[in-house]
């Protein structure tokens, strides 16, 4: 090929350029996983979930000391003969289960070709879609800088249409502030705890823990998803440059060789290790998620490992 | 070690602002390339580390930056043209004469002794030590210098390249002028001639020729002496039978044995006449062929050896001729009767008469020539020449003088053409006037007063209006030249001097000599078409045009501008017709200034001792070098 030829090859389009990103053959996977996730916790229990909150139901959970007030009816009175004790029995409320899946919408989420944000809006409607088919309530928030942007918790598949409408609608911009965008989720969902799915990069200045933490302290149940892309970790530099943060613009002269992108490929993996070994110590569910797999694939491992589920 | 480029002080300068030029280049900060990253965060983390190494760092840009000084310093050697002081001393200034005669293209050595010289020249420049020049020059019938005086072997094997054979002897004085003229005052200068040896003394009319301090060198080409050529070949029409031509022509043979050649005529390519000849060691042989017919334009002499073998030139085994173009010229006859100019004219067939009385002048047409018999009206258009017997009326060309009587051709022009074959001197005239010529009239002819001894002109030759004419100032009736041979002939060869003046015919040429071309009268440029089918622009001056003629054959000319005869085409014929070139015979030295010329030697240098060389391949390997290293990260 000559240079000339070389130079006005034609530029292969990303992948996915141009086309929507909800489409029907995404649908039809949708609805496959729909399926797989029922054959997968078929002979547990059925979809619907049941909370830790005590209340009306019909499975005895425990017993607490009768204060004044109490619904009489729940008094154990064997007990009372055997302990001369007022003891309550408390019941296990059954409830839908509360699902918020939080998208980060920074910056460096739709960093490079915007692989990560791309594939982050189909894993959060991929999960939304299976939570709304086995009739949790879920909701769908992005993350950018300190606030946070929420679609109200719905239940049913049709309700899945809005929250394509919000994911398509979300454009990479703004710093990364987990710490602050979680506690803002806490404070609004305080009356209804449930399962947070954190689709993010962790490229948080403020450290990558403080958003999972404020979800932990807020008695969610936290499952991270961290979205990875290979251009991240094998950047193409060369020579005397000035790196500057894409998203707080912090500025920073290198001359990059071989030997640095080596020592930056270790950190990054070192960075990687240390969200998994937090995430484990912590026992929250962590997932890696390639920017470049399929997200099918990706659904389908948090399935498996459980947590997501029950 | 000697610079003989740029002086050191020079250099110093140069090389100092080059290295500042460098060192401020060096310090001035880059303007980096900004990259946006998605996370700085973790570039801080490593950049962190690297850091510590900083002192490092500087310490390659320092070895970096001394890798470019190094560099720099080579190239601005390397400007100095730096040599090694034995070298110097031994540079040579060599010009190389190479013979590209006629004989240089014998085939004894193959392909051609031509060739032989062509390597042994280029031997020489691949022998040039670093410090010697060479000039390389052609010598022919001229000398063409080839290539400038210098060491580069491009250019000289260039020059080599465009070496090429003449049909034409070498002018040996004139190539060693040349040589001495262009070494005169350079140190070491030498003479390297490079030829079969057949160039004759090495003087001319202006003299001896020396060399002062130049060697003279000589190398030998060629081995042996087999020719047999046609050395002199010429033909001419009868001046009164034009369809009728003799040939005379001459063979020799250079070698040392006798030969047996047979000699084949062609006339317009057709063979007219074969003849085998005997001929002794060196003989030249003479041949006349009279009254030959067949052929009307071209001729061609070829020789072969009788036992079909071939001589070891075949550049002189043809020679070529070209008759005189015959054209019946219109003659107009302005007379009251004669019955001897009327009878003479009807002596040439090719002349196309017509006769009219003086009262009737002119006749309708327009003709080459008008004869005046006795009478000289203004000469009318379409007269062409004009020849006046005894003029008398008011056109006459030139004024007419007193009457004498009883004379005779006491002086003449002998170089006229009017006089060819013609001895006027027994005739006598009884009466004739005295013809007064103008300025730039020729006389052609007086008789002397004998009494006073005064010459009186009664025939002239001379230009009016643009026109030629002849006057005599008697009629020819009133002498006995009427009854003499002279009279057809000087009647013929008058009209033929004027019709020659459009020069349509032209005689074979010599090569090897500058030929005089004649010019049809308002040409201003002609047209030379080579035998090989090149043109050439000449310039006419004086009605003639210059050329120096190096190939044997067949030429075309045609004029370039407007003119009577213009856009017409001639053609001429050239020959090598040179005994001494034909006499291949290799000699083993040549003699100059009383010295024989030495034999070759010093041309076995091999290796080039340029010291720019080695310092340039110094400072590319150094760019390799600083290109592998930046790279490769080892110098950033």
């Amino acid at each position: 090929m000559g240079l000339l030829a070389w130079l006005k090859r034609p530029q292969a389009p990303p992948p996915d350029e141009g086309r929507d990103l909800f489409d029907d053959e995404f649908q039809r996977k949708l609805d496959y996983l729909a399926v797989v996730s029922r054959r997968v916790f078929a002979g547990r229990t059925r979809a619907e979930r049941r909370t830790k909150k005590s209340g009306s139901g019909v499975e005895f959970v425990d017993y607490r000391d009768y204060t004044a007030g109490d619904d009489l009816r729940y008094l154990d009175w064997n007990l009372y003969q055997r302990h001369d004790r007022l003891l309550i029995r408390l019941f296990e409320e059954e409830e839908d289960l509360a699902i918020y899946i939080v998208v980060d919408a920074s910056s460096s989420m739709g960093f490079g070709a915007g692989q990560k944000l791309r594939q982050a809006k189909r894993l959060a409607a991929a999960l939304g879609y299976v939570g709304l088919s086995n009739l949790d309530r879920v909701s769908v928030a992005a993350a950018r800088g300190d606030a946070l942007e929420v679609i109200p918790p719905a239940r049913g598949k049709q309700r899945i249409f809005p929250v394509f409408e919000f994911l398509r609608g979300l454009k990479p911009e703004g710093t990364t502030d987990l710490g602050a965008a979680m506690k803002s989720l806490v404070a609004r969902s305080q009356k209804r705890r449930g399962l947070a799915v954190l689709l993010s990069d962790l490229f948080d200045p403020a450290g990558f823990e403080r958003g999972i933490n404020a979800l932990r302290f807020g008695r969610f149940e936290v499952v991270a998803l961290h979205l990875v892309d290979p251009d991240d970790a094998k950047p193409a530099l060369y020579g005397d440059v000035r790196l500057y943060d894409c998203e707080t613009g912090d500025e920073r002269d290198v001359t990059v060789t071989p030997k640095l992108l080596e020592r930056y490929q270790k950190a990054y993996d070192d960075y990687r290790l240390e969200i998994e070994h937090f995430c484990a110590s912590k026992q929250v569910p962590y997932f890696v998620a390639d920017a470049s797999a399929p997200f099918d694939e990706i659904v389908l491992r948090v399935f498996r490992r459980g947590g997501f589920l029950r | 070690m000697r610079l003989t480029g740029l002086p050191l002080s020079q250099l110093l300068a140069v090389g100092l602002a080059a290295a500042l030029a460098t060192v401020a280049l060096y310090l001035l900060k880059l303007r980096r390339r900004a990259v946006a990253v998605p996370f700085a965060k973790l570039w801080e983390r490593v950049v962190k580390e690297r850091e510590s190494t900083t002192l490092f760092s500087r310490l390659k840009r320092l070895l970096s930056l001394l890798l470019q000084l190094a560099l720099l310093a080579l190239l601005v050697f390397a400007l100095g043209d730096p040599r090694l002081g034995e070298s110097v001393v031994e540079g040579r200034n060599v010009v190389a004469l190479v013979d590209a005669s006629a004989s240089m293209q014998a085939t004894d050595e193959a392909p051609s002794r031509l060739e032989s010289a062509r390597a042994r020249v280029r031997e020489m420049v691949r022998g040039l030590s670093g410090a010697d020049r060479l000039l390389i020059a052609q010598m022919d019938a001229a000398v063409t210098p080839l290539s400038t005086l210098s060491g580069d072997q491009a250019e000289l094997e260039g020059a080599l390249a465009r070496l090429g054979a003449s049909d034409a002897r070498a002018d040996f004085p004139r190539a060693l002028r040349f040589a001495s003229d262009t070494l005169r005052g350079l140190p070491k200068a030498e003479i390297v001639v490079v030829s079969d040896g057949s160039l004759g003394e090495a003087h001319d009319a202006l003299g001896e020729v020396h060399l002062g301090d130049a060697k003279l060198s000589f190398v030998k080409v060629g081995r042996r002496g087999k020719n047999a050529a046609v050395t002199q070949f010429s033909v001419r029409r009868y001046p009164l039978d034009k369809g009728r031509y003799e040939v005379m022509l001459e063979v020799t043979n250079t070698d040392e044995a006798p030969a047996e050649v047979e000699l084949s005529l062609y006339g317009d390519g057709q063979l007219v006449d074969v003849t085998r000849l005997r001929l002794g060691a060196g003989e030249r042989l003479p041949r006349f062929y009279p009254n030959l017919s067949g052929a009307s334009r071209t001729l061609e002499a070829r020789i072969r050896y009788a036992d079909g073998s071939a001589d070891d030139l075949p550049a002189d085994d043809r020679a070529y001729a070209l008759l005189p173009e015959r054209r019946r010229v219109k003659v107009q006859c302005v007379t009251r009767g004669n019955t001897y100019l009327e009878a003479a004219l009807l002596l040439d067939e090719y002349l196309e008469v017509t006769t009219v009385e003086p009262a009737r002048y002119p006749a309708p047409g327009r003709f080459d020539v008008t004869v005046f018999d006795g009478a000289a009206p203004r000469a009318a258009e379409g007269s062409g020449a004009l020849l006046y017997l005894g003029p008398a009326g008011e056109g006459s060309p030139v004024k007419l003088g007193a009457e004498i009587t009883d004379l005779g051709f006491d002086e003449y022009d002998r170089k006229h053409p009017l006089w060819r074959w013609v001895v006027p001197d027994p005739i006598g005239i009884g009466r004739s006037r005295v013809l007064e010529p103008a300025e730039g009239d020729r006389v052609l002819a007086s008789s002397v007063d004998e009494r006073t001894g005064r010459k009186r002109a009664i025939v002239v030759a001379g230009r009016r209006e643009g026109r030629r004419f002849i006057a005599t100032g008697f009629d020819p009736r009133e002498s006995d030249m009427v009854l003499r041979i002279a009279w057809p002939l000087f009647l013929l060869n008058a009209i033929n001097d004027f019709v020659d003046e459009d020069a349509r015919y032209l005689s074979s040429y010599r090569t090897g000599e500058v030929w005089h071309l004649p010019a049809p009268s308002g040409a201003e440029r002609m047209t030379l078409v080579d035998p090989e089918g090149r043109e050439h622009q000449l310039a006419v001056e004086d009605g003639r045009a210059l050329y120096l003629g190096q190939r044997a054959g067949f030429y075309k000319l045609r004029a370039a501008a407007a003119g009577e005869g213009a856009g017409g085409e001639t053609m001429f014929a050239a020959n090598l017709a040179d005994a001494r070139e034909s006499a291949i015979g290799p000699a083993e030295n040549v003699n100059v200034d009383g010295r024989p010329a030495g034999a070759l030697e010093g041309f076995r240098a091999g290796v080039r001792r340029e010291v720019w060389v080695y310092l340039l391949a110094a400072a590319v390997a150094l760019t390799a070098l600083e290109w592998f290293t930046y790279h490769r990260r080892i110098t950033v």
